[in-house]
């Protein structure tokens, strides 16, 4: 009953690839969201492939939240047909619909929010799927499961995992979110850091710096190029003259760098009366002394990138992410004299324009001389890994190569780069690899943070707990109403056993139990938005490869409105 | 499956969602995903009020819009959307402005709650208002790229949105903009005001003609007699006359109107030697002999993300030029046009004449996608940051029903988990601010003007509806016999408008006791007069008398500057999802002493350093005067 013929693979909306150029303006349509990831996040987005297993509530929220910015295609996978309480709770089925197969009617009405956005249905069962068929997921970029029993789960994230495509799983269980992420390894170029310093070079000058800054002559200049000169170039003209006067050294103390700025300081020009001009950009030079004086060199996590094997033992099948990072490893040890690629920006400041426009060439011509540096090695690299003709500079982009403009990105981001490798669910599940250090930790806080009321992870425990009675008993604890009384103790039993497997004494309150039991696994449709709105996020985070995606496991108390993450 | 959503709610919980009347303000971003939440969580009687229609830009988080709905209202469409799903529900929707009288008193007292799914600032004050008069609870929020933010509403137990003083909104001087621009912003704004001098409605305060009243010139001699003789020569022996009438008379001619804007203006400026002491001097150009001449012009992809060059500027500045001459004409005698960003013509324009006068003052250019941004305040938005805030709203609406208001939070979404592994960072809600004018028994603020300069005119428009966010004031002076020198009321006191406050003996410590019966809110004035505020401001608001140190400068002062005019409809057209991270969040987050454990606090700050960069791009002030 609850297969169709085979695994039939209904394409819903073929003309959507079709109505490219004819229909909205991308530009225009997706102006708001080109803002935070840019064309090229936007180019990744659209040609991602997304496998959404369940049209539960939660399922939906996730793929509306992920058709609406235009990934590339979606597949919905459920064996379910539309019953009268999903209608209740998910937007994406109709009460006309009831009877009907639960993937098509949530793959047709999800497909009109988009014409941009292919999207199909596998009306399959997933157990059956993963045993006859797992190759199935190879073909897609990221995988969603929502309200999956954990034999299943399991399952899939061990068919995934061994394929090295990205899991996101993804539950509501009455006012409790969860979210796992299940990624071997993931690799991030534009992470989008919050605190940067520039990348400024002040204490290894670069030639180019070198040779405009000691084109300029403080003193010969009139009063309006005085006060228009970058600060940028008076600290490296007034660091200059600190070093000549302390043996060559940069000042590191407190005590040095204030000196250096009464140095500064005293190169205001003054009027015929003596009083200091109004001089703002040198003002900036001193309020940037702290902040742009720190020793330039390659950060410690770009340094384990460089001795991690991945780097090291580089192959036909690596990673483009890998080739650039060895490139990295090898201008950096070569060209870079120990530094990694200059970034190439400078900060505003006060200067004629003029100057400023140099300055901004000098700092993007060496950014370029070092980018080049860095493709030779890429392309070399490449070459003896057997992918790619070296000789050939007009090269078409095909896969496993690098085009320039990606090198350049990796470049500007070489201080940056991070990998995330997640811990799989088979160790999570499995007693002796769990977390248990990790978990007993976080209850710890918990119990011991008396300010906040927090108790996330209490709540994933008894959704461990609720997962094991469904092992047992085949069903949730209390999804039928006139069960609830009869399943609060063999649900503490489940919970009390759990606990002992794991080694753990943390006490959990019976009221927790009860809650959870009058939860019956149902979904809420506040809770699943709630999620939908932070599993697409993710979702977008892993395809586009920016920004760094949650490691590992997140929880969220809708009563209380508090959060957590975890690594499990 | 028999667990359903009234075995997980508290029963009487159930019956006060199906009970509830909910009056949702706003169908924007956040507002189609709540009014989403709303239906599928039982509730039935809802009204939607939202005066915008349907754009293109919306299509990517506004799940209930779609193409064929482009133009239509947002309300309209949001009910019918809605219905599909839940035809037994029974909405209501109103294409109106929160701000139109049906919607009183009496209007807000029949719901149960009120949710905000604003835009806007102006739109928000007054819904507080509303809500305060009509003692009803209201849940706030907003969005802004990843950040996003809850809070609620009651009057006497928590604080309300007008509570703590909103951040200074950056203002730029007139003669910045006409004479002295030195960052792409002011160029834009100069952009904007030329739009509107030649299809825009007339505003004296968007003068885009070298300023000779710069304070900067005050020491030059005889500069006023020097500048008349200037005047005459530079536009060719025309006589000064408004840009507009000049424009028309010329036929919208683009090279004539380029020479006159970028060339003899130019040239006049420079002949004002004491701005060019210390600044790099503007170089004017000539129509006819522009930098990148002969290059091809880009028409591709992208023409919007890169820099052009200053003849291509001044090519698409004439192309725009003529198209929007075209749609101003086919409007008819004394039609007018209003700029809008999702506008192709309009931002061509803006575009193209604010990389010209960057150009002319050694300003870097920008592409127009950036142009964009700052000309139209335009904040990112996204539907999973609304989604996650629709969530959030309906479990505090929940809270609220089921008698829980006092465990309501202000809940604060940042991009990433902090260091403390959070997602969410719920908040206790504050107490009001007992020296609120707003929300307080006493509704009491101080202003600084000078009484001989500021005009009745000035203090309705800019003062009480610009700044104070009254709707329709009243105004008397308490000086024993109510002299009224404002009425609402239209006709009644239309003479007084172009007097200076002086003339009715308004003078140091005065009070003037206003009053909007449209709001149920009143509101004493204590005038102190001053001869001249900072940076050309006509007025200054200080929201409590003993928050008034005259020693202090401006800066520290709590002002919006004059610029935010509620009364102006285009201000609920930004971006849907809000300003309240840059009107609300930054200043709460920035006293973490208050609520915030100390280890939280590099987190707030990082949020403040970054809504402090992007203040400095989506400055509120370019949208307003648009
Ligand atoms: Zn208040």
């Amino acid at each position: 009953m609850r297969r169709t013929k085979g695994p039939v693979l209904i394409v819903y909306k073929m003309a959507a690839t079709l109505n490219k150029g004819t229909g909205l303006d991308k530009n225009n349509k997706y102006d708001r969201q080109l803002r935070l990831w840019g064309d090229h996040g936007q180019a990744a987005l659209e040609s991602s492939r997304v496998c959404l297993i369940n049209a539960s509530a939660t399922g939906t929220e996730i793929l509306k939240n992920l058709v609406l910015p235009g990934i590339g295609s979606f597949t919905i996978v459920d064996s379910c047909k539309v019953k009268g309480e999903d209608v209740g709770i998910n937007f994406f089925l109709t009460v006309d619909s009831i009877g009907k197969s639960r993937a098509q009617v949530a793959t047709e009405l999800l497909s009109e929010l988009n014409e941009d956005v292919a999207g199909d249905f596998l009306e399959e069962d997933v157990d059956d799927l993963l045993e006859k068929n797992p190759s199935f997921f190879s073909t897609f970029t990221t995988v969603i499961a929502t309200q999956l029993p954990e034999k299943t789960l399991l399952h899939l994230g061990k068919v995934l995992w061994e394929r090295n495509i990205p899991l996101i799983v993804c539950r509501c269980y009455g006012f409790i979110g969860y979210l796992r992420m299940v990624i071997k390894e993931h690799t991030i170029v534009e992470s989008h850091p919050d605190n940067t310093h520039e990348d400024l070079r002040l204490d290894r000058p670069f030639k180019g710096l070198h040779e405009f800054c000691d084109s300029l002559d403080l003193n010969s200049m009139n009063k309006k190029d005085h006060s228009h000169t970058p600060w940028l170039v008076l600290l490296y003209k007034y660091l200059d003259i600190w070093k000549n006067m302390n043996g060559g050294k940069i000042p590191s103390t407190y005590k040095e760098k204030t000196a250096l700025k009464e140095l500064i300081k005293e190169g205001v020009r003054r009027n015929a009366e003596g009083v200091p001009d109004d001089e703002e950009n040198f003002e900036e030079a001193i309020r940037s002394v702290n902040s742009s004086l720190h020793a330039t060199a390659v950060p410690a996590e770009i340094q384990a990138l460089f001795e991690d094997p991945c780097c090291l033992n580089l192959n036909t099948d690596s990673k483009n992410f890998w080739v650039m990072v060895r490139a990295l490893k090898e201008f950096t040890e070569n060209e870079g004299q120990g530094l990694l690629p200059l970034r190439g920006s400078i900060p505003d400041m006060t200067s004629d324009s003029e100057r400023y426009i140099q300055l901004q060439t000098v700092y993007r011509d060496q950014a370029e001389i070092d980018a080049t540096a860095v493709a030779g090695h890429v392309h070399a690299l490449l070459h003896n890994i057997g992918r790619e003709e070296p000789l050939n500079p007009d090269r078409t982009k095909k896969p496993g190569t690098l085009s320039d403009s990606e090198i350049r990105t990796f470049c500007r981001n070489a201080a940056f780069l991070t990998v995330l490798r997640c811990r799989s669910l088979e160790e999570e599940y499995t007693t002796e690899t769990a977390n248990l250090e990790e978990l007993g930790q976080h209850i710890l806080e918990e119990e011991e943070d008396a300010n906040s009321d927090s108790d996330d992870t209490v709540l994933y425990i008894l959704l461990r707990a609720a997962d094991r009675f469904f092992t047992e008993y085949n069903r949730y604890p209390s999804y039928f109403d006139d069960t609830l009384d009869a399943d609060i103790p063999k649900l503490k039993a489940c919970l009390s056993k759990l606990l002992h497997d794991w080694g753990l004494t943390a006490g959990v309150k019976d009221d927790y139990v009860h809650e959870i039991c009058r939860y019956g696994a149902s979904e809420l449709h506040t809770v699943a938005a709630f999620m939908g709105g932070v599993a697409a996020q993710e979702v977008i985070k892993v395809v586009t490869g920016q920004f760094v995606p949650i490691n590992n496991t997140f929880i969220y108390n809708a009563q209380k409105q508090t959060s957590t993450t975890i690594i499990l | 499956m028999a667990a359903t959503l009234n075995g997980v709610l508290e029963n009487n919980l159930a019956e006060s969602i199906i009970k509830s009347r909910l009056l949702m303000v706003g169908a924007g971003g956040i507002g189609c995903e709540l009014l989403k939440n709303l239906v599928l969580s039982g509730f039935s009687n809802i009204e939607v009020i939202d005066l915008d229609t349907i754009d293109v830009s919306n299509l990517n988080r506004q799940f209930l819009f779609r193409k064929e709905h482009v133009g239509k209202s947002k309300a309209q469409v949001a009910k019918e959307s809605a219905l599909k799903f839940k035809a037994d529900a029974n909405i209501v929707a109103h294409h109106e402005s929160i701000f139109s009288p049906e919607f009183g008193l009496d209007f807000f007292k029949q719901f149960t709650l009120v949710l905000n799914a604003l835009d806007n600032r102006a739109a928000r004050n007054h819904v507080n208002r509303m809500c305060l008069a009509a003692d009803i609870p209201l849940v706030e929020s907003g969005t802004a790229g990843y950040l996003g933010q809850v809070t609620v509403i009651k009057k006497k137990l928590t604080e309300c949105y007008e509570c703590q003083p909103k951040p200074t909104q950056k203002t730029f001087p007139g003669c910045t903009i006409r004479n002295t621009p030195s960052e792409p912003v002011h160029c834009v704004v100069w952009a904007k005001h030329l739009f509107n001098q030649l299809f825009g409605e007339d505003d004296p305060d968007q003068d885009v003609s070298p300023d000779t009243e710069d304070p900067e010139l005050a020491a030059e001699a005889g500069q006023a007699a020097l500048s008349t003789e200037a005047k005459k020569d530079t536009i060719g022996g025309i006589e000064r006359k408004s840009t507009r009438s000049w424009a028309m008379e010329t036929g919208y001619d683009a090279e004539k109107l380029f020479n006159k804007l970028f060339r003899d203006d130019i040239k006049y400026l420079l002949s004002m030697e004491n701005l060019w002491k210390k600044r790099r001097a503007p170089q004017p150009l000539d129509f006819q002999e522009l930098p990148g001449k002969g290059e091809a012009m880009c028409t591709g992809v992208m023409r919007d993300q890169r820099v052009w060059s200053v003849q291509e500027c001044a090519d698409i500045f004439a192309q725009s030029l003529a198209a929007l001459k075209q749609d101003l004409y086919s409007k008819g005698d004394g039609g007018t046009l209003v700029w809008d960003k999702d506008d192709h013509n309009g931002m061509d324009f803006v575009c193209s004449v604010a990389n010209i006068r960057a150009h002319i003052f050694g300003i870097t250019l920008k592409s127009k996608f950036d142009i964009k941004s700052i000309a139209g305040n335009i904040i990112p938005a996204i539907a999973t940051t609304n989604a996650i805030i629709a969530g959030l709203i309906v479990m505090e609406t929940l809270k609220i029903l089921s008698g829980n208001i006092s465990k309501c939070k202000q809940v604060y979404l940042n991009r990433i988990p902090n260091d403390r592994k959070r997602l969410l960072l719920p908040c206790a809600l504050d107490p009001p601010n007992p020296k609120c004018y707003v929300c307080s028994e006493k509704h009491e603020c101080t202003v600084m003007l000078n009484t001989q300069k500021v005009t009745v005119r000035v203090l309705q428009d800019k003062i009480l509806k610009g700044h104070l966010n009254m709707i329709a004031p009243d105004v008397e002076i308490d000086d024993g016999k109510g002299t009224i020198i404002l009425s609402s009321e239209e006709g009644e006191t239309e003479e007084n408008y172009d007097k200076v406050l002086s003339v009715f003996a308004v003078g140091q410590s005065s009070r003037l006791k206003c009053d909007d019966f449209l709001q149920n809110y009143s509101l004493t004035i204590n005038i102190v007069h001053v001869e001249k505020l900072e940076e050309e401001k006509e007025f200054e608001v200080v929201g409590d008398i003993s928050q008034f140190h005259p020693t202090e400068t401006t800066t520290e002062s709590p002002v919006e500057g004059h610029t935010n005019g509620a009364s102006k409809s285009k201000a609920t057209e930004e971006e849907d999802d809000l300003l309240i991270v840059e009107d609300q969040v930054t200043p709460d987050l920035v006293s973490t002493g208050r609520k915030r454990p100390a280890e939280d606090q590099q987190d707030a700050l990082l949020i403040k350093r970054k809504k402090q960069e992007s203040n400095t791009e989506d400055n509120e002030d370019v949208i307003e005067i648009s």
